[in-house]
Order: structure tokens, then sequence, then C-alpha cells
């Protein structure tokens, strides 16, 4: 092909433009999951664009109401999988809080540790998936190397790295293990280790900075509008976080801050889930110096826990007591709750509807995600083409949860 | 109406009740196990116990009891109501009963369930019983902790065979009586009695006996239990994976209410259960009727033929409108049939009456059998009343006139519904006809027809059966027709639109509609039952 050297001199040629439709998604590696924008772009601006969701959308909430309140925590680890246990810790909290019971001291504790290096992984993967898309590879490494370790915990905990189905109502699938507490502790103090690395790198780094700062700004008072929760609301500077404002499990006897940013731009999205890792560490201290360690970690509420295996196996009481639960499912009172706690990204919100039976009448979700996706489209309206990658990480969508 | 208190509701009574039926006409449950409306009350097994307060200015009657304190270590003096069985105690104007509200009651229900299950095996998992048994549903609702016996339970005689549809287990028992005053108050025939006292109390069958009288599987319907299961479905089905359609049996023209349970996996039904109707069974059913779900699954027609050889449902229509094309309407016999439904018939008479011309009617159904006063009718067809009463001025004949007819020659096309005969010998003379059958099962019918057209059974299409009292049941559906069987009505309707008559019902919606109320029928169409 001939190169074309054409004279462009704009003054003699008048060029046709018209805007390009540039379409990104839904399968693309820029987008974490699978979502879908269009943007009309004029030259790198992006003058409009339409941001589609939905593409995972797996009718979450109808399987929910075919199975037992029990069967539904596998549902709700797949919704944040980045953070199973702080849905798990949400579904059980929602379903205890329509039955009236109150989990053992040692069990919230245990809920609130697991469930703050939940949102360790939660942040340390985004923040980390943010960086590499702007071309910071190492910390990615490091990053995802901390939260394999919070991964390891959960497996020695748990079972199951990533969807552990491990709440359960009333308490949890089993106990710590016997060194749960020295094991939270070292993963807890590498991630931090590893936190203060990533500051090293990244935070004298102009084009990093460049590249956050004063792009994607949000006013506080459209994030609030947006219905913005969790870490990108915070960066907009409001100090609304619901372990602060509505303290659940023991959050109302643990000392830890709120960060804000001040003006909502992506590099304040990104510092938030910095600084609260670093508040995550802090939680993580208290707690475990706190739980207790002994004691039960399930309710006493035969209605709801399961009997220990060898009562099952010898005798009609415990027999019928996990046929009841197993066969029928446990059975919340006829009503309905909404109960929310701190997800990852924001307020985690269910909203259960019982009928008395053993089966969900109705289980609905406010996913953070959905409502912060929502807000994309205002995000990186006016922004270039290339500031679509750093706003959309610092939201840090979660396909799973969004779609459902 | 008086009225009494439980709870502090206000009930109202009618004289002469007790506690608990007034507690259940108010949709109150009293838990219990012995005590069944259909039966006397025996106030074995304490679970009803209630709370009655003394009347106004009337010292309360109490017991000295001791009650273990767990923070002294020891026993201390206690004072606790008399309670009484609350079905046993009738009640009075302006009564005052205490129920789920007393910490006594509850005390003693849990205190029952306890005993109960001190020696009960650990068979749920093997018991046909779990999932509607009331061991597990009081445990959690009024007992919800371990036994505190520490002792090995008393071991009783497992699987002992009753009889040919009964099979016993003694460890599961709690002797609430139920089974033996069915044989006594319903069967009359007392052959179940109890052996031992105490924990080593069994039920036991007369000496020389066996479980076999016509009403033996009402003896495993009311066990609380899993003390009584029935042979026949003993090991077959877990309940919970079961449906129930609101049925009718069609095993006689008593018509009970009835359940159909099937699985709706694999379309199967596994039983039936008697459904409360005071009208008709009250609260039971015979063996016969119980056992009779079971031709909804044998000998089946499961699709088309053409002179004995399996052909699509579509062709076999069309030869049948070929073969029926053309005969003059008095050689044309049509054959409604007492098994079937109103549904069913009424769309052969639109057919082969109405549209077909034919003044021939005959019906055909089961031969009789044995009846008694209990519930058993001689006729066992469930419809042989609403048949003759949709013939209107001219009901059909009985199907021996059919046969004589044939026999002469005057008629040699038959367009019959229904699968049997109420007499061998019928059979011979239907081979000289040309005949084309709508048929659910195998039998006289089949074997003498040019086409067979496979019809769905009552178990597989909404229908409507009137018994011998001239009561119109409806029966639902429960499974989907088996194989490529279609319900008649709609067969009958595919045919006519073959035989140039638009008739197009696709809905039973449809047939209802078209037959409308029929008051020479004295057809009421609303259900009788509750």
């Amino acid at each position: 092909m001939e190169p074309l050297d054409l004279p462009l001199d704009e003054s003699e040629i008048e060029l046709a433009t018209e805007p390009m439709l540039l379409n990104v998604g839904p399968s693309h590696p820029a987008m974490h999951g699978t979502v879908r924008v269009v943007m009309e772009l004029s030259g790198e601006n992006i003058e409009r664009c339409d941001v589609q969701v939905g593409y995972l959308h797996r009718g979450f909430e109808k399987m929910c109401e075919r199975g037992t309140w029990t069967q539904v925590f596998p549902y709700v680890d797949r919704c944040n999988y980045v953070s199973p246990m702080l849905n798990n810790v949400g579904f059980a909290m929602a379903c205890e809080k329509m039955l009236g019971i109150l989990v053992p001291e040692r069990c919230q504790y245990y809920r609130m540790i697991l469930g703050e290096l939940a949102r360790m992984s939660d942040h340390l993967t985004c923040d980390g998936a943010m960086a590499m898309e702007l071309g910071a590879f190492t910390p990615f490494l490091w990053m995802i190397k901390g939260r394999e370790m919070i991964w390891d915990l959960m497996e020695e905990e748990t079972g199951a790295r990533l969807t552990h189905s491990f709440g359960r109502v009333g308490g949890m699938a089993a106990p710590p293990t016997d060194g749960f507490k020295e094991h939270a502790r070292a993963v807890k103090d590498h991630c931090l280790r590893i936190v203060e690395e990533v500051e090293r790198l990244l935070l004298g780094n102009r084009i990093f900075l460049d590249r956050l700062e004063d792009i994607g700004v949000v006013p506080a008072a459209d994030a609030i509008s947006l219905g913005w929760t969790g870490p990108c609301l915070r960066a907009s500077g409001v100090p609304f976080d619901v372990r602060k404002a509505h303290p659940y499990l023991k959050y109302g006897e643990i000392e830890f801050d709120v960060p804000v940013g001040q003006s909502g731009d992506c590099f304040d999205r990104f510092m938030v889930r910095i600084e609260e890792l670093k508040q995550c560490g802090r939680i993580i201290d208290q707690c475990l110096e706190r739980m207790p360690d002994n004691g039960p970690i399930n309710v006493d509420d035969p209605r709801v826990v399961l009997p220990p295996k060898e009562d099952v196996y010898s005798t009609i009481e415990g027999t019928i007591q996990h046929f009841k639960i197993v066969m029928e499912g446990l059975k919340l009172p006829a009503g309905e709750v909404y109960s929310y706690t701190e997800g990852g990204n924001g307020e985690l919100g269910y909203y259960l509807v019982s009928d008395g039976s053993g089966t969900p009448w109705r289980v609905r979700i406010r996913p953070p995600c959905f409502l912060i996706t929502g807000g994309l489209e205002r995000v990186i309206t006016g922004q270039m083409i290339a500031d679509v990658v750093p706003c959309f990480g610092s939201l840090n969508m979660i396909g799973g949860e969004c779609d459902r | 109406m008086p009225t009494f208190k439980i709870d502090d509701r206000e009930i109202p009574f009618q004289p002469g009740d007790t506690v608990i039926r007034a507690a259940q006409r108010a949709g109150i449950d009293v838990p219990h196990y012995c005590w069944h409306p259909g039966l006397s009350v025996a106030a074995n097994c304490r679970m009803c116990l209630v709370e009655l307060l003394p009347p106004k200015g009337r010292p309360a009657m109490l017991l000295d009891v001791l009650r273990w304190d767990p923070e002294k270590k020891d026993y201390v003096p206690e004072k606790k109501p008399k309670l009484v069985p609350a079905c046993q105690q009738a009640v009075a104007e302006g009564m005052e009963v205490l129920s789920e509200s007393s910490e006594h009651v509850e005390r003693a229900r849990s205190s029952v369930q306890e005993m109960l299950l001190l020696n009960h095996p650990v068979d749920c998992p093997i018991c046909d019983q779990a999932g509607e048994c009331r061991l597990q549903d009081y445990w959690l609702e009024h007992q919800s902790k371990q036994k505190r016996m520490r002792d090995e339970p008393v071991h009783k005689p497992k699987a002992v065979v009753f009889g040919p549809t009964i099979v016993y287990d003694a460890e599961r028992c709690i002797l609430c009586t139920r089974c033996i005053r069915v044989c006594d108050e319903v069967a009359r025939d007392p052959v179940l009695s109890i052996r031992e006292r105490g924990n080593l109390g069994e039920i036991t069958v007369a000496p020389g006996r066996q479980l076999d009288h016509p009403y033996t599987l009402m003896t495993e319907f009311v066990c609380p239990v899993g003390a009584l299961t029935a042979t026949d479905f003993r090991f077959k089905a877990r309940v919970w994976f079961l449906r129930s359609a609101r049925t009718v049996c069609v095993g006689c023209a008593t018509g009970c209410s009835s359940f159909t349970d099937y699985d709706p996996r694999n379309q199967t039904v596994y039983r039936y259960r008697p459904r409360e109707n005071l009208a008709v069974n009250k609260y039971w059913m015979c063996d016969e009727g119980m056992l009779d779900y079971r031709r909804i699954h044998s000998r089946r027609v499961l699709e088309a033929r053409i002179d004995g050889e399996p052909t699509s449902v579509k062709s076999a229509l069309e030869r049948a409108a070929e073969l029926l094309k053309g005969v003059p309407a008095d050689r044309l016999a049509v054959v409604l049939s007492a098994q079937h439904s109103n549904e069913d018939n009424f769309a052969l008479l639109r057919l082969g009456r109405d549209l077909l011309g034919s003044a021939n009617l005959f019906v055909s159904g089961r031969p009789q059998g044995t009846g008694d006063s209990i519930l058993r009718h001689p006729d066992k067809n469930p419809n042989s009343a609403g048949v003759s009463a949709l013939g209107g001025a001219h009901p059909p004949r009985p199907v021996v006139e059919l046969a004589r007819a044939l026999g002469d020659g005057k008629l040699t096309h038959v367009l019959a519904l229904g699968s049997e005969l109420p007499a061998p010998d019928l059979a011979s003379p239907l081979r000289k006809a040309t005949v084309v059958a709508l048929s659910s099962h195998e039998g006289p019918w089949v074997e003498a027809a040019a086409v067979v057209l496979p019809a769905a059974t009552w178990a597989e299409s909404d229908g409507t059966f009137v018994n011998a009292k001239g009561m119109a049941q409806e029966s639902e559906k429960a499974i989907t027709p088996r194989g490529d069987s279609l319900p008649a009505w709609r067969l009958v309707s595919e045919l006519g639109a073959l035989l140039g008559a638009a008739i197009g019902w696709k809905r039973v919606r449809d047939v209802r509609t078209a037959m409308g109320p029929d008051p020479a029928a004295a057809v009421a169409r609303a259900e009788v039952s509750p």
C-alpha cells in the first residue's frame, strides 16, 4: 500500500468529521467482568456513552427462592466473589435479624476478622488491578500475592479459597482452627507491608499520579444522588460507613477511622482503599485480641443449628433435628426484613421476605456495585478515551454482584 | 352460639364439643397423637393436655409436686395445676382454657414428647413416615432438646407382618390405639389390640387372625408415626418429593374424596389418601379404593392402534373418521362409559348423538363387585349416575342390549368410550361390528376395535364424577397423560373436526362451558367437599 502523503493543509481541505462509535466489551480485558460500554467519540473525547450491564445475570434471586434458607449461602458467595465472606455474613445476619437471635461473642469476632480479611482481599484486588491497567504490573503481582495469603487462610478456615459458603444462620459452619489467630495476624502483617511497599512504588510516580488526579471527579452531592456507598462515596468526602453509622457485630466497640477523600477523583478512590486496608489491619488486631479462645460459635437454638453429627447418628432427637433442618429447611418467621452491612464496595443490603415456610419467599439483594456502576456513565462522559480504564477500575464493578 | 376462651381468644362452640374439636374448628391446632376426629376419644397420649382455669371465686385444683432445682441441686416442693386432656374435656359456656400460653402445659407437652421418644429407634432415614411424622413435628415445636435418659432403649419386634397390606414396627409405636379404634369403629372388625403394658406394650393381631378386613389401610393412614406401614407404599417414595392433587376415587360409585399423591419428576402416582368429606366418605377409604391407583399405570393403552398395529394418534384419528363417515345414523351405536367423567361422556354424546345423529346410546363399565354398609358400593363404576343423567330423557341403555342388536345385525358401527365390559360374554358380539374405541386400558374394547384411540385416565385429566348419591365432585388432574394418550374429550373434539363438526375444544374449561349447568341431570357443579 502506498504511503498516504497527501499534503494536508487544513486551510485547503475541509475534513469531514463525524462522531465515532466505539464499543468496548462485554468481553474485553479492560472490563472487569462482562460489561459493555458504547462510547461516542469526538477525537479522543467521550461525548456520550452508554453503559450496558446484565451480561452476567444468572437469576440469582429467583434461584434462592426454590431451596432452603441455608442453601442461599452458596449463591451469595457468587455475588461479590472477591469478598464472599462479607456476603455470607451479611446474609446470615439478615436471617438472624428476622429470627431475633444474636450469635455468641466468639462468633461475632470471628465473623469480623474473616470479614475484614475479605475486605482486604477486595481492596488489594481493586487497587492492584487499577495499577496494572495503568502499566504498573509489579504492584499488582505484589498485591495479588497478599490476596493469595488471605485465601490460604480462608482455605485453612473454610476449606475453600474463593467460594467458602461458610456462613450459617446462627453461627458459622465450623469453629476457628487452632492456629487461626497466629495465622491471621501473620497474614494481616504481611499484607500491610505489601501496602506500604506499593505506596512507595506508586505514590511518587508522576505518570501514575497524572493518570488518576482530577480524573473522573464525582462531587459529594452527585455521589449521594447516585446512591453510592462505600469507598467510592467516601472518596467524594462523605464519611458514611455502615460499620460506623449503624454498628453491627462488635464494630461499635472497636476503634477505627473512616478515611475520606477530598475531590472524589480516581486518585481519591485509590487512596481511600489504601487507607481502608490499614484500618482493616487495626480492626483485625483489636478483634484478635478480644476474641475468646473457647466458647460456642453457634447459638444454642435447635430451630436453626444442626446438631453434632454423632447425635444425628445415635439419637432420635438428633436425627429429627437434622431431618427438620435439612429436609424442610430452617423456618424464618413470616414477615420481611431489610438488613445491611458494609460490603467491599459499600452498603450490602438484603431484603428478605418469609412466608414462614422453609423456603425463601423473596430474596432481594441491594448490591453496592449496581448503583456505583450506574454512575459510570456520569464519570466517564467528557473524559478522554484512555481515562475509561482508571475510572472504571476505581469503581470496582463486580459483575456477579452487579448483574446477579 | 355460646363461646369459651383458649389463650384469651374467644371461640364459639356447639353443644357437646370437646375443647380440641372446637379449637380445631376455629383453626387452632392443639397438638395430639391419639385423638382423631372420626374416632372415639382415648385420651391416652396426653399430648393435648391443657390448663383449665377454675370458675370465678373457686380455688384451682393444685397438685403437690417436686421440681428439680438446678441451683440448689435438689428437688423443691411446688404446686402445679391439674391439667386435662383437651380431647376429652367437654366445653362449657365461659370456660377459660390455657394452651400455649401456659408454662405448665408447655412443660407437660415437652415431657410427654420426651417420653414418647425414650425408646424410639433412630429410624427416620429409613422410615416411610419421615416428613409427615407427628413425632418429628412436635419434637421441634414442643421438646427441642435431647432426652435425659442414658439407658439402652427397650427393643421390640420390627417389621411384623400384620396381614397382606400392613407391616408393623413395635419400636416406633407410641400405642395411641388409633389403629385399634379404626378396626373396631370403622371396619367393625376388632382384630387389633394391645398386649403387655408400659414400655413393653405393643399392638398385636387377634390369635388365629390376620389384619385382612377391607379397611386395613386406614390403620396405616391414621397412624401418627411410622409404626404401621403399607406393604404397597413401603420404601417406594419419600413423601417430601410427592405432590397431592385433590381427586375422587373411581373405584366404585361411592366416589370417596381422595388425594392422589404423585411424584412430579417422573410423573408417577404412588398412593391415594382419603380426603375429608363428611358428606361422602367422612375420613376414610377402603383398601380396594386405596390400591386402585395402580390401575393408572398398569395395562395402559399408550399408543393409537389400527387393526391392532401401533400407529400415531393422527393417522388413527383419520382412519376412524374414514370408518365413521357416511354410516347411516340408525346403524351407528354410541357407547358411553360409566368409568369416565361427565366431560368425556358429554363430548362423546355431542359427537355421536348431536352431530352424527345416532339415537342408539349405550353405557358400559366394570362388572359389579362386592359392597358393604360402610363405604364400598357394589357398582364399581364411579359415574353411572352422571352418565344416565347426561342422557336426559333418553338415558343410555345397558351394553347387553348392544350385544343383542349387534347379533341381529341391526347395528354395524360402534363408537365407544371406555375399556371394560360388565360381563365377559359380551365381548364376542363386538367382533361383528366396526368398532372405534377410546380406551385407556387393555381389555375387550381394545381387542375388538378396528381403531383404538389412547384415552387418558382420571388421574391425567380434570373431570367431574357423579356418585351413587347424585353428588357431583370434581377431580383434579395429577400427572400429565402418559404415552400418546389424550383426554377422551380432546380425542372426540379432534375426531369431530375430521368428521366435519367444528367442536374445537382445547381445554377442559371449553367442555364445561359447552355443558353448562344441566338442570335435567340435577348435577350440581359445585364441589361437595370442603
